[in-house]
């Protein structure tokens, strides 16, 4: 039967996607990077919504929160998976919202207004069956997915009026976002770059190989000599794994102490992170570590830690630069009542 | 007159049954009541009659509190007879949802307290300021959730009203301490977190709160300890102090003094205003917002 079919079908790739999250974490998985892995779990809902059965909105929205839940618990530390199944439940919301002629569509939120003026329960279960809602959810879902096609392109357009000629530009690790933004740059303008390697993995390497290749000016330098060097920096620019809703971030290891030096010589600290990266987390949840390969002798005798993330607070960052234009840490709460649903911050 | 006399019975009789209700609530429940009872022929002659009433209301308690609860009050007034310009319709309606108005900002505390207990760990030492109801509040669903933790109290002087919070955190089982106002500065190095209620939350994302307040955030700014303030969304007032002489002084002084002290230089003042650049968190009914969402919030009501 045809309909058997389609549901083995979306169960396997389900769960092939899954195993791909599962394998991701040890490095060893297909997927690198937060762009590709949005991408995916955007055509995978896409697909679960043109598939699965389901008769209205609040069916819809189960199925993709159970899907979403076990999707985020497959590989917590990835958030860009989570953000996009809220951004998915938004458009539906906004969809029925649409389809109702409600006019409150603009006015999910709870605020002061609302408390004041509403009349009667507005208690919405979407229960509510319309026929052209699948075909709505599915354009909407197409039109975010284009929108996740040109976020590096956006980012890197900005590129020329934040850097200028004969700066000095501080980096660390490896980030494909900044590597387009600088490449982007040094198209019309000359200008330096210092990475700061990022041990143990030392993903800073790739990043000045891939820069100068640009014929970019490439410096390496340990991750200790950091805050040596910050004085001779006019900016710096990093990317970031996820944008938290304070406006803080949770980037490579190493972030954190780039921050504080650059907080300490007043240096600008820019964040290239699209928005798909922004995450209505606040708190830590935990910190990921791992343990690589150390000299024997040493893990009998010691405790070994090497967490893979920093938190880096939102007053050290000076602006965030991210496919929608520039914004500032205070103003992220706001970008984030536009893409995520207050009811969809727990999935 | 009569009827002012009447409201103010009516008002310290809610606070008298209940002492556990926010004074803005208490506030709204009398005017609603007093609205039932209103006479006007127009809508303009209830709006004045209105704002007699609340004037007669701020005289009798001078906290923001009372006088943000009673500016929202206005505000849905005029909200509702944009809508429904024929009197008697208009107050039906207000009165209709005056009621689920009132349902629903009871049940804030309560969402305040659902959202703040998360960010305390096990584990953790909390500083708090006076006493407060909604912090309390929150302590106790903390203890519910099986956290451990300990708290440290101020005495908050003139009034000792930190003892008082004392007494309600030992009948909850919670371990606390008393200390001195002026002991803030030495204990800010043993607690992790600092959690203050607020009277009035400003358009700024600032807060006024018992005196003392204010010098309690420059000290954990000073520790780096994360400073957090629970209000419930109706204390958001429009005001905008730009230093703590700036803040008007029928908040500053309570009710009685007012109106018989001649020289107010003399007097203590009871609130004092903390700047936003000192707040990590707000948590509100309406959410967890940054200092300069709360601006955000007030300009959706007001314009």
């Amino acid at each position: 039967m045809p309909g058997a079919d389609k549901e083995t079908e979306l169960s396997e790739r389900i769960e092939a996607f899954l195993s791909e999250l599962k394998r991701c974490g040890s490095g060893a998985g297909s997927l690198r990077g937060s762009a590709e892995t949005a991408r995916e779990t955007t055509s995978l809902l896409r697909r679960i919504t043109a598939q699965a059965r389901w008769s209205n909105a609040g069916d819809l929205m189960e199925i993709i929160r159970k899907e979403g839940r076990r999707m985020t618990a497959g590989q917590p530390s990835e958030t860009t998976v989570g953000n996009m199944v809220r951004r998915v439940l938004k458009i539906i919301r906004e969809e029925y919202a649409r389809s109702r002629g409600s006019t409150e569509e603009a006015d999910q939120q709870e605020s002061l207004h609302k408390l004041l003026t509403s009349g009667g329960s507005s208690e919405d279960n979407f229960r509510q069956h319309f026929t052209h809602l699948k075909a709505n959810v599915i354009e909407a879902i197409n039109e975010l997915l284009t929108e996740l096609e040109g976020t590096t392109d956006n980012i890197s357009m900005q590129a020329l009026e934040h850097i200028h000629s004969n700066e000095v530009i501080m980096t660390i690790g490896r980030s494909r976002t900044v590597e387009a933004f600088l490449k982007d740059a040094a198209r019309k303008r000359k200008f330096h770059v210092i990475v700061a390697e990022c041990a143990p993995f030392c993903q800073g390497h790739e990043m000045a190989t891939s820069l100068s290749k640009e014929d970019i000016e490439t410096t390496v330098i340990p991750d200790a000599a950091i805050f040596a060097v910050m004085s001779r920096v006019n900016k710096v620019i990093i990317g970031t794994q996820t944008v938290l809703a304070n406006g803080g971030l949770r980037a490579v290891n190493g972030t954190h102490t780039l921050a504080l030096a650059a907080k300490h010589h007043s240096t600008p600290l820019i964040v290239c992170a699209p928005m798909f990266k922004l995450s209505p987390q606040r708190i830590q949840i935990f910190l990921r570590s791992f343990c690589f390969l150390l000299p024997g002798e040493i893990l009998s005798k010691v405790n070994a830690h090497c967490p893979v993330f920093d938190y880096v607070p939102p007053e050290l960052i000076t602006l965030f630069i991210s496919n929608i234009g520039g914004n500032a840490p205070s103003y992220i709460y706001r970008l984030m009542s536009e893409l995520y649903h207050p009811e969809d911050h727990e999935l | 007159n009569v009827d002012k006399n009447k409201l103010v019975e009516y008002f310290r009789a809610q606070i008298r049954e209940d002492p556990d209700v926010a004074s803005a609530v208490a506030a709204i429940r009398s005017l609603l009541e007093f609205l039932k009872r209103d006479q006007s022929e127009t809508i303009l002659g209830l709006r004045e009659n209105m704002t007699k009433a609340i004037q007669r209301l701020e005289e009798t308690d001078s906290s923001v509190a009372v006088s943000s609860g009673g500016e929202l009050f206005l505000r849905f007034i005029s909200l509702t007879s944009l809508e429904h310009p024929d009197l008697s319709q208009c107050k039906n309606v207000m009165i209709e949802r005056g009621e689920l108005f009132l349902k629903k900002i009871s049940l804030s505390r309560g969402k305040v307290g659902k959202l703040c207990h998360t960010f305390i760990k096990d584990g953790a030492k909390i500083l708090t300021h006076s006493s407060s109801r909604v912090v309390l509040k929150v302590l106790e669903n903390a203890a519910a959730d099986n956290k451990r933790f300990t708290v440290y109290v101020t005495e908050s002087q003139p009034d000792s009203a930190g003892k008082l919070m004392a007494q309600k955190l030992h009948n909850l089982n919670i371990p606390v301490t008393v200390v001195l106002d002026a002991a803030v500065g030495y204990i800010m190095e043993k607690v992790d977190l600092v959690i203050v209620g607020a009277e009035g939350v400003v358009e700024s994302g600032g807060v006024i709160n018992k005196i003392g307040t204010y010098q309690m955030a420059v000290c954990s700014k000073a520790h780096n300890k994360p400073f957090y303030v629970v209000a419930e969304s109706f204390k958001f007032v429009r005001l905008y102090p730009l230093n703590q002489q700036d803040v008007p002084d029928r908040f500053k002084y309570k009710a009685d003094i007012l109106k018989t002290v001649k020289d107010l230089n003399q007097e203590h003042p009871m609130i004092d205003y903390t700047p936003p650049s000192l707040i990590t968190l707000l948590f509100t009914d309406l959410g967890v917002l940054t200092p300069s969402a709360v601006s955000d919030e007030l300009i959706k009501l007001y314009l």
